[in-house]
């Protein structure tokens, strides 16, 4: 029994070591002094110095948070909605609605990205952030129904049903009862989908246009000249702050969602 | 029925968005400004800002990382860039599609500064839609231990045994091998390449890895002593630890790339770009941009201007006989079927 434990501890460790060893090293190597990634040859800072002294990669960050900022208010506002009818409603074409809206998750990031710039380019839509924002909320909104509906799905109806005994219109009962007891989901909804778009480079790199330049593609277009600690450096910070977003999206969906597995 | 409501709000919001767009890239138009999409440093920060204050006109630099990604844009029509900086092989896809404007020679008065060895190639005779921008070579970065490396010989020698890294490329591979031969990079004859292909064959138990884009690093690393690899990525590495590590293109010659600069059919700021471009042909301006991005450029007028240490740097700018060597990739056509089931045997065993 003991000797089992062990070996199993032994496994987990060796799993996340895996899992984790690279990550660790990348974020090691941005604080080397060496502009090479082979050796270690001393700490500095340069490397996060040189990033805050570059105007492009400012640009990028910026343009990732506009882009992960406006995706995640559109897709809330869209897919919350959605959840909503999906648990809360009977009506024609319900499973061909949910199976719709479940595709954008299951097909290919390069399917979905060549798709959007084709009909872009049918639309006559010049590239921009804009297109970027529509593209990410494509993807978004499914994220945002399915987890919405988890959440919905575990509440009591018998709170709603209450609210209206009690007399309250089906507006105030969506105020004041329904969307209070959501707010977790919706919230943590919008901390993934935030993470997402700021994460995503496939899509991104296809329907971007002038002055759209993400911080993935542009820490992708670095690599042009190998990989660098200004990489490393980049790439810690963009990790720190999505584990930040995780961590809090997690904490809240903790209760609902985790307990009972992926719905 | 409210939230069909809400649900259709919203699309219109999300419409609203993309069509308040418009008017705003129109607006941009008629004001002075110039969308350019090139590689990760190849713009050096002050050639930009200096011509934003010379002319007013407001530069956007986007950047990629693969020729493919200038094709994806070009093709889909909805981009809005006003210049371009496709590779020699890359034009041959652009220039039949259309996807390039043919250019008015009359408003590039610098254009005589160009060094001639790079201008009228095969991928765009007379230059009709291309300016030679920035180019380098193929050959091989080396660990000093191993000696003074001259020839493709040595990535062929068992000497080196499990030293050796080779690009993990049909064309480059076999034009390493080919060169050796004495033959072209771009020899379309099977026998010839049969033979090239039993060279990489008898070769391959003495390559530690074949790799594209960490050869350098490994370079670096100590992983292998010598790499077959691009001058950009190795230079870098080399300018790093100078006792050490060297760079050669071999006396054979080696693989030749140009990046050239191009208007896009598309481009909504003709007049902006023509400004841009001509000003990159500036002797001053070439200069300033060899010095920023340590890449060779094509600028004959601008020489004298470079910094001697690079301009002097045979990794940089290699003797006028290597480069005489060196041979630009060309489409093969049907030839280059045979190269990849050459290539996949090579791979295979």
């Amino acid at each position: 029994m003991k000797g089992t434990r062990r070996l199993l501890a032994a496994h987990t460790a060796l799993v996340y070591l895996f899992l984790y060893a690279p990550i660790a090293i990348l974020v090691v190597f941005s604080f080397n002094a060496s502009r090479q990634t082979a050796f270690w040859s001393g700490f500095t800072l340069d490397w996060y110095r040189q990033l805050f002294a570059n105007p492009l990669l400012f640009r990028a960050v910026r343009n990732s948070l506009v882009v992960a900022g406006a995706t995640t208010f559109i897709a809330v506002l869209l897919g919350t909605p959605a959840a909503l009818a999906l648990a809360r409603h009977e009506f024609r074409g319900k499973r061909a609605t949910q199976a719709l809206l479940y595709l954008p998750v299951i097909i290919p990031e390069v399917v979905l990205g060549a798709a959007l710039v084709t009909f872009f380019g049918a639309a006559g839509l010049r590239l921009s952030i804009a297109t970027v924002v529509i593209a990410h909320v494509v993807f978004s909104v499914s994220y945002v129904a399915i987890v919405v509906r988890a959440r919905l799905a575990g509440l009591d109806p018998a709170l709603e049903e209450a609210a209206r005994d009690l007399g309250a219109g089906p507006f105030e009962t969506f105020r004041r009862v329904t969307l209070p007891l959501a707010a977790p989901g919706i919230l943590a909804s919008a901390l993934l989908v935030f993470t997402l778009s700021i994460d995503d480079y496939v899509i991104t790199s296809f329907v971007a246009g002038v002055g759209a330049t993400t911080l993935p593609l542009h820490i992708y277009s670095m690599l042009k000249v190998g990989v660098t600690p200004e990489v490393n450096a980049v790439s810690t910070l963009l990790l720190a702050g999505t584990i930040v977003l995780i961590v809090i999206a997690h904490y809240l969906l903790g209760k609902d969602l985790l307990a009972k597995g992926p719905s | 029925m409210k939230k069909s409501f809400l649900l259709l709000a919203a699309i219109f919001f999300l419409v609203s968005c993309g069509v308040r767009m418009e008017p705003k890239i129109e607006m941009e138009t008629s004001s002075k400004v110039l969308n350019v999409y090139i590689w990760t440093n190849y713009l050096p920060r002050e050639v930009v800002d200096e011509f934003q204050r010379r002319t007013g006109i407001a530069v956007n630099v986007d950047t990629y990382d693969s020729n493919e990604a200038v094709l994806e844009k070009l093709q889909s029509g909805v981009a809005d860039y006003d210049l371009v900086v496709p590779s020699d092989y890359m034009l041959k896809v652009l220039i039949p599609q259309g996807l390039v404007r043919p250019l008015d020679r009359a408003r590039l008065p610098h254009f005589k500064n160009l060094d001639p060895r790079f201008l009228d190639q095969k991928f765009d005779p007379g230059n009709g839609h291309s300016i030679p921008y920035l180019w380098g070579t193929t050959g091989i970065g080396y660990n000093k231990k191993v000696g003074t490396v001259d020839s493709w010989r040595v990535l062929f020698d068992p000497k080196y045994s499990g030293r050796i890294l080779m690009l993990d490329d049909p064309r480059e591979a076999f034009g390493a091998a080919l060169k050796l031969m004495g033959r072209s990079i771009n020899e379309r004859d099977p026998g010839v390449l049969r033979q090239a292909a039993e060279m990489l064959k008898r070769q391959k138990p003495l390559v530690r890895t074949y790799n594209s884009s960490d050869f350098a690093n490994l370079l670096a690393a100590g992983d292998v002593d010598l790499a077959h690899g691009y001058n950009g990525e190795l230079a870098e590495v080399v300018a790093n630890a100078p006792d050490r590590l060297a760079y050669a293109v071999p006396k054979e010659g080696g693989t030749l790339w140009i990046d050239n600069l191009s208007i896009p059919k598309g481009a909504r700021n003709l007049d902006s770009a023509y400004v841009f471009l001509d000003y990159l042909m500036e002797p001053e301006v070439a200069a300033k941009i060899v010095n920023g991005v340590h890449y060779a450029g094509a600028n004959q007028a601008a020489l004298p201007l470079i910094d001697a240490k690079i301009r002097q740097d045979p990794s940089i700018y290699p003797s006028k006989e290597v480069l005489d060597r060196c041979e630009l990739i060309e489409d093969l056509g049907k030839t280059t079927q045979l190269i990849d089931e050459l290539w996949t045997e090579v791979k295979a065993r």
